[in-house]
Order: structure tokens, then C-alpha cells, then sequence
């Protein structure tokens, strides 16, 4: 199988090329409304409880998270590389960079896992062990939104994971056209997990950090 | 673009990452969200237009990829303009405390 040659529905490769663009950013507007919907519920906490709700996320490992943060910067980074490299023609460059894509995704998701236990450890998982004598019902809110937002983020770079290895497989097997869209957009989905990582860190980590 | 493109874009990010961390920690009283989400939303637009090669699309893809986010502002801003002036609320928060 070879994806990406002219399907029958196109006049030419460049109009494929649009509607496949399109398609995709039509996609990633669902997946805005998506954790969009979890951001309103944030600000709308934040409005309800107000300091509270801001002191629970004082709890949060900023530390964790900033480094996660470059982490999952500088694989986006790699992936535009990948791309780059692949458009320029070249075969081995871009299935090193996307294994570097590839591994820092799976380092973002080895210290989130570490910081999740941490966090169990310190009975702060609502639903499974959260001590709400000791930290109270908005931090429990908090911690909700907390593990709702990130694992649903985490579950996203693990698909992500998938789709990069699958196509550094691909491509070093020789396997995608070179005209095609396949690199391109699988990096477009990359890129957009980064983007709702950006908002995620400064709503959770660093709320509340002066005070 | 570039590799040396994406080297200047990942190192500005970086820096932005730093910024925002450090300016975290400096008491800005009321303003803290709103530096912490305006560094947020230059970030994402160096994602958007360097990255996702946004800068240099056509219109129509341009279009699309903003319907999400102005989708999100309506949703955002007028969810937070209806609890903002809400007064009735006050026993289900309560009971949560």
C-alpha cells in the first residue's frame, strides 16, 4: 500500500494537497472546542472559588511541568525538522529527527507518570485517594480538572507516539510518497498537542506561584 | 522553512518558557493570568504560524484553523460573563466547601 498518490476525486495533486490541509485544520477546530470546553470549566472555577481554587493549584509540581513543557517544546521542534528534512528529499535525516519526536514524547509522558505518583502518594487523586479532610472539596475540584486536562492530554501524545513511529517506519522503509501530505499532517497533529500543552501549563503550574 | 528557522523559532519559545516560569513567581497581583496567558498566546502563535506553517497558507486554511479559536473565545467568554454575574450559585459552592 502507498497512500498518498492523486485519488480519483482530484484534478491535481495541489488541490489534494488543500483539501487535505483543510480536512485537518477542520479536525484540529474540533479538537480546539475539545479542551476548550475543560479550559471554560477552569476559568469558571477560578471564578467561583477564586483564591481557593487558586491555592490548590500551588500543589502542582511547577518544576515537573516547566521541564515537561521544554520537553514537549523542543520535540515540536524535531517534528518541524522531520518535515523540513522530508520535503527537502532526504530519507535518513528525517527518521532521526522524528525518533528524536518520538522520545521526547515518551519523556514528557515518564515524568508525568512519575509526577502522578508523587501525587498519589500525597492522596491527591479524586476518586481513587484524595483527602478532602485535609485538602478540601475546591482542591479536589482542582485536582479533578488537573487529571481530567492532562490525561486526556497525555492520551493525545500517546496516539501522537504511534502516528510518529509508524511513519518513521514508513519512511525509512521507503513506503510514503514523496508528493504526498502524510509527514505534513501527522506533524500538524503534533504541533497542535504542543499548542494545548502551552495553555495547560501556565492554567495549572503557575497559578498562583507569587502568592 | 528553515532549519535555521526552526532553530531561531524553538529558541524563542524557550525563552518565552523561561519568561513566563520566572514572571510566575514575581507578585503581579491581578495581572499574573493575563501576562501568563498573553506569553501563552504568542507561543501558540509561533506554533501556529512558523510550525504549522500557517504563515504562508492560503486564506482559506488560514480561516479554518481561526473559526476553532474564535469558537472557543465565544464559548470561554460568555460562559465566564454568565457565572461572573451570577448570584444564585452560592449554596453549591457552599456545600463543596
Amino acid at each position: 500500500m502507498t497512500d498518498d498518490v492523486l485519488t480519483f476525486q482530484y484534478a491535481t495533486s495541489d488541490q489534494q494537497r488543500e483539501a487535505v490541509t483543510l480536512g485537518m485544520w477542520a479536525f484540529l477546530a474540533t479538537e480546539v472546542l475539545f479542551f476548550g470546553a475543560l479550559i471554560a470549566a477552569y476559568f469558571n472555577y477560578r471564578i467561583w472559588f477564586g483564591a481557593e481554587f487558586i491555592a490548590a493549584a500551588h500543589m502542582t509540581k511547577v518544576a515537573f511541568g516547566t521541564v515537561n513543557t521544554a520537553v514537549l517544546l523542543t520535540s515540536s521542534a524535531c517534528m518541524a525538522m522531520a518535515v523540513n528534512t522530508y520535503q527537502a528529499g532526504r530519507t535518513r535525516a528525517p527518521v532521526l529527527w522524528l525518533t528524536g519526536t518520538a522520545l521526547l514524547g515518551l519523556a514528557f509522558i515518564a515524568i508525568k507518570s512519575v509526577e502522578y505518583y508523587l501525587e498519589y502518594q500525597e492522596h491527591l487523586v479524586p476518586a481513587i485517594d484524595f483527602d478532602v479532610g485535609r485538602y478540601g472539596g475546591v482542591a479536589e475540584i482542582f485536582f479533578l480538572f488537573y487529571f481530567c486536562a492532562t490525561g486526556l492530554h497525555a492520551l493525545h501524545l500517546l496516539i501522537g507516539i504511534s502516528l510518529v513511529t509508524w511513519l518513521a517506519i514508513r519512511i525509512g522503509r521507503g513506503r510514503i510518497d514523496r508528493n504526498g501530505s502524510t509527514t505534513r499532517i501527522i506533524g500538524l497533529y503534533w504541533h497542535f498537542v504542543d499548542i494545548v500543552w502551552i495553555f495547560l501549563f501556565p492554567l495549572i503550574y503557575l497559578a498562583g506561584r507569587s502568592g | 522553512m528553515s532549519g535555521r528557522a526552526v532553530l531561531r523559532c524553538w529558541a524563542a519559545l524557550m525563552g518565552l518558557l523561561a519568561l513566563t516560569t520566572g514572571l510566575a513567581f514575581v507578585p503581579l497581583g491581578a495581572a499574573q493570568l493575563g501576562v501568563s496567558l498573553v506569553i501563552a498566546v504568542t507561543k501558540a502563535l509561533l506554533v501556529l504560524l512558523l510550525f504549522m506553517e500557517l504563515k504562508g497558507s492560503s486564506g482559506l486554511v488560514r480561516v479554518f484553523a481561526a473559526a476553532g479559536f474564535f469558537w472557543l473565545l465565544i464559548m470561554v467568554g460568555l460562559t465566564s460573563a454568565d457565572y461572573m454575574h451570577r448570584s444564585d450559585h452560592r449554596t453549591a459552592i457552599d456545600q463543596i466547601r
